[in-house]
């Protein structure tokens, strides 16, 4: 087991991961980042979806080692000076989720997307989020969350 | 002191006081506890659907370093006590009840079947453990029709049942069946099967158990829908008392009827934990999920229908088979329920109905959003088969059918009365939202093209509550308690036995009891999920809106009352005179001489008072449903079929719903949407499918597959809020729903779509290529 370094939410961290671990299960199991939600292990559900330098990334697929170097963003890291960023804050004004058990992936989907997207339609917001499994929902609440953030951000 | 809030929290979409956690990756979920010494399990499975277990060998698994033990069923067996299924236990099953260890000991009973559990340093080590365990096994046919395991031929899965009857054959009739269908103008008959799927939230199974032998208290860190029934699962089959056993949870990622009581794993982890002294976690993948937590919703019927030649539905005659899977669970109870709704809100004047429960080598068959949501299906299928044979519109056909609203009301053919039903104002509010008219001529122009849209709807009712029965001693659904508090910061504290998993109660039940006590919203707290604080209670059966809403309305006001009684003293006042409004304690009239609740609470914690005066600011309140109601609506769907592709698009998607007074709307409306999605999932995706051997055929996502944001429509709310019953309490249940009344709107749109095809449906799962198979299969008439 070799020593890695990562930034994970802008911290540098180290850790000694066994090559077979997940990215996911390194962060939940070796830094206590546990918003990072495994739903299916295998790519399916977008539970676990992080994002990795800038990019949305399905954290059961990749393995910690893969990690190495590069800069990781959880849902841990989007509040700001502990305030809910505002995609959070457009998704609870929107009542977009029940259990909440998938909201982290949705969370780092969208804002992976709307960094991409700042003014997505409808349709588009569906598409790019058709990779994250919501059971609780039927998702349109999650859809008008995502719209509502992105009309904020357009009158910023 | 602040102005006096006028504006009522129930009623309003308050946005919920769980999302902040949630939104930030602070909900604290069963799998991210993490004890000290912690342990890891993982369990051996197996391939085979049913077969004799010959030996377990364990010793290499055992030798692998992390490792730290190995328990087979044998094992399991010293250290556990044989025992019925706790919920089973709890509904007082007293039908057939098949024996069986936790672990597999003699044989496996289904793909998936738990034979041993390997417990480790890491989960990584577990699994590797499990690799090492080698099971040899002896095939036995697989049992895995209904039809098979009702004949008497078939091997019986339990050894001490001797057959594969779960539920005997019963038959019951009401009304004069006999002489109805002989007077009726024609009898129909259908076969109906509907298909098994399952629950799958999204989070899975699992518990972290942590005994400490010291205090001889196992503490079970859990995802229930009841810490009290899981405890007192665990507590029984361990051979432990109650109060040895403490169950807690936290945020739990969705169940829709799955995590009742505690499973043969759960209960596996927990006497490891016991065994090696340290805390042990489980948390079971998908893979486990989808072959082994549990199935639900495979049903077939026979139906008769006795139907007069304008449209009148005069009775049904049905003959009901449910296929309840290996082990014990909730599908035996299921026919009961099936038999009193199956009239829903029509005027049939007789039902005939039997029922016949099957054991056979898949998943145990589980409580799902609605077990009994087939009968709606079945009648909901059959009102569209007749209009279709009469020329009738399916609107038409059901308010002709639907039982007046009467004073006294009209009761249904199995006994209760429809008091307080909307299904006739949901129908019309469907087809003023929905212009029938105009999609007819829609349809036609389309169809002139080759393009195939349809439109359908359904109407459901459901007993969330139900309605009061004159001759109980409480309400339709016994008693739920709540225990609330004043507490020194001001905080009013709601300890309920409710186990939210999405429903929203933190938000929910504060916003009632703010407003009947008198405080912010913010002000109130609602403590769920520990055995040893809160009282005995259930989340499930669409039974919190209103028992739970209801007793912490009148839990509110009674602990308001011993607030204002105390503050009397305290304040010098009449406690008639006094107020708490943003809370605050004030005199009629006076708004100067407001206390906050904080202080009065200080006041009565200082014990200041001599013991003439009651100071403790607690009440112990129970709620018996009141005068209940049902809750229901009409769906209406609009799908185009691509007959080339044999894909569905769901166009358009209405509900029309009532569930009494709303709490907080958006809560609702997410309930609804929830439910709908999972009902178009039921009929255009999802499937439990086994093959002939037994095998599971869906164990990933990508077999079986859930709907997504591109499946799943905008879904128009319209609400009813028609008939008050009660004097104080009229929010119904709402969770079920959605589930229950969308597979028949979708599959009466998607006949719809093909009638030119001539199709008719006789069933409730509908892929692409089923879709195909139904075309190529029809008989176009003219």
């Amino acid at each position: 087991m070799d020593a890695i370094t990562l930034t994970v939410n802008g911290a540098a961290c180290t850790g000694s991961p066994e090559a077979r671990k997940t990215l996911a299960d390194f962060l939940r199991d070796d830094l206590n980042l546990t918003g990072t939600h495994l739903g299916c292990e295998h790519g399916a559900c977008g539970a676990c979806t992080v994002i990795v330098d800038g990019r949305a990334v399905r954290s059961c697929l990749m393995l910690a080692v893969q990690a190495a170097g590069h800069e990781v963003t959880t849902i841990e890291g989007l509040a700001i000076d502990g305030e809910l960023g505002p995609l959070q804050q457009a998704l609870w004004d929107s009542h977009s989720f029940q259990c909440g058990f998938c909201t982290p992936g949705f969370v780092m989907q969208a804002t992976a997307f709307l960094g991409d997207h700042p003014d997505p339609d409808e349709q588009e917001i569906r598409e790019a989020l058709s990779g994250n499994i919501c059971r609780c929902t039927g998702y349109q609440s999650i859809i008008e969350g995502v719209l509502l953030a992105a009309e904020r951000n357009r009158a910023r | 002191m602040t102005a006096i809030a006028a504006e009522r929290y129930t009623g309003a979409s308050i946005k919920r006081s769980e999302d902040p956690r949630i939104l930030t990756g602070a909900g604290r979920y069963v799998d991210d506890i993490k004890l000290p010494g912690m342990l890891h399990a993982a369990f051996v499975r197996s391939p085979l659907a049913h077969a004799l277990v010959l030996s377990v060998d364990a010793e290499a698994a055992r030798a692998l370093p992390g490792v730290v033990a190995v328990l087979t069923g044998a094992d399991l067996e010293t250290m556990t006590v044989p025992g019925p299924d706790a919920l089973m236990a709890l509904l007082g099953w007293a039908g057939p009840t098949p024996e069986f260890t936790l672990l597999a000991t003699d044989k496996v009973r289904l793909v998936g079947d738990p034979v041993a559990v390997v417990v480790a340093e890491s989960r990584y080590v577990a699994e590797d453990g499990c690799d090492l365990v080698e099971v040899e096994y002896d095939d036995l046919p697989p049992v895995v029709t209904a039809a098979f395991a009702l004949d008497p031929s078939s091997p019986p899965l339990f050894a001490n049942l001797g057959d594969n009857i779960a539920r005997p054959h019963s038959r019951t009739e009401f009304g004069d069946v006999s002489g109805t269908f002989a007077d009726a103008d024609r009898v129909i008959d259908f076969h109906i099967d509907v298909h098994r799927h399952q629950n799958v939230p999204m989070e899975g199974r699992g518990c972290v158990a942590s005994y400490d032998a010291d205090l001889g208290v196992l503490t079970v860190y859990a995802a229930t829908q009841s810490v009290h029934v899981t405890r007192l699962a665990v507590a029984a089959r361990l051979g432990m008392t109650p109060d040895q056993v403490r169950v807690l949870a936290g945020d739990i990622g969705g169940s829709f009827g799955l995590k009742i009581g505690a499973s043969r794993e759960e209960l596996a982890v927990a006497a490891a934990s016991r065994l090696v002294g340290r805390p042990v976690k489980w948390v079971e993948d998908r893979g486990e999920n989808l072959t082994a937590s549990g199935q639900a919703r495979e049903e077939s019927f026979d139906v008769r229908a006795a139907v007069s030649n304008d449209g009148d539905l005069l009775g049904l005659d049905v003959k009901m088979i449910i296929d309840t899977g290996s082990y014990p669970a909730l599908g035996v109870t299921v026919p009961d329920i099936m038999q009193a709704m199956l009239p829903g809100p029509y005027k049939l004047a007789a039902l005939g109905f039997e029922s016949t429960a099957a054991i056979t080598n898949k998943a145990p068959y589980v409580a799902y959003r609605g077990p009994w949501a087939s009968e709606t299906f079945v009648r909901e299928r059959v009102l569209d088969l007749i209009a279709k044979d009469l020329g009738l519109d399916p609107v038409q056909i059901r308010l002709r059918n639907v039982a007046p609203r009467t004073d006294p009301p009209a009761l249904m053919i199995t006994g209760r009365p429809l008091v307080g039903v909307t299904s006739r104002e949901s129908l019309e509010r469907v087809a003023e939202l929905v212009d029938f008219p105009a999609f007819r001529r829609r349809q036609a122009q389309a169809r002139a093209q080759g393009r195939y849209l349809g439109i359908g709807v359904a109407t459901f009712i459901e007993a969330a509550p139900g309605p009061r029965s004159p001759e109980g001693p409480s309400g339709p659904m016994g008693l739920e308690s709540m225990r609330l508090r004043l507490e020194e910061d001001g905080i009013v504290a709601l300890f309920t036995g409710q186990m939210p998993h999405g429903q929203s109660h933190q938000t929910t039940l504060a916003q009632i009891a703010a407003d009947e006590f008198g405080v912010p919203f913010e002000q109130v707290r609602v403590v769920v999920g520990d055995s040893d604080v809160v009282p005995f209670g259930l989340t499930g059966g669409s039974r919190s809106a209103t028992m739970t809403g209801g007793v912490a309305l009148h839990g509110a006001r009674q602990l308001k009352a011993k607030v204002l009684d105390f503050a009397a003293h305290l304040m010098e006042a009449s406690a008639q005179d006094l107020l708490i409004t943003d809370g605050h304690v004030w005199v009629r009239g006076d708004p100067a001489s407001a206390i906050a609740v904080s202080e009065v609470a200080q006041s009565a914690a200082s014990g200041q008072f001599g013991d003439d005066v009651d100071a403790t600011l607690e009440v112990q309140a129970t709620f018996d449903g009141g005068e209940g109601g049902w809750s229901g609506g009409t769906h209406c769907a609009i799908v185009e079929v691509d007959v080339e592709t044999g894909l569905v698009k769901v166009e358009r998607y209405v509900a029309a719903e009532d569930c009494g007074a709303l709490i907080n709307p958006a809560v609702v409306e997410g309930q609804i949407r929830g439910g709908v999605a999972q009902g178009i999932g039921a009929v255009l995706l999802e499937r439990s499918a086994y093959a002939e051997d037994g095998n599971f055929q869906s164990s990933t996502f990508m077999d079986y597959l859930m709907p997504t944001a591109c499946d799943v429509p905008r879904i128009e709310i319209d609400h009813l809020e028609t008939v008050p019953l009660d004097a104080d309490v009229n929010f119904r249940g709402v969770g079920e729903g959605g589930m229950i009344v969308a597979p028949p709107t979708i599959v009466n749109a998607i006949e719809d779509a093909l009638a030119p095809f001539g199709v008719r449906i006789y069933e409730q799962h509908l892929p692409p290529a089923r879709i195909l198979e139904l075309i190529a299969e029809a008989d176009p008439r003219p």
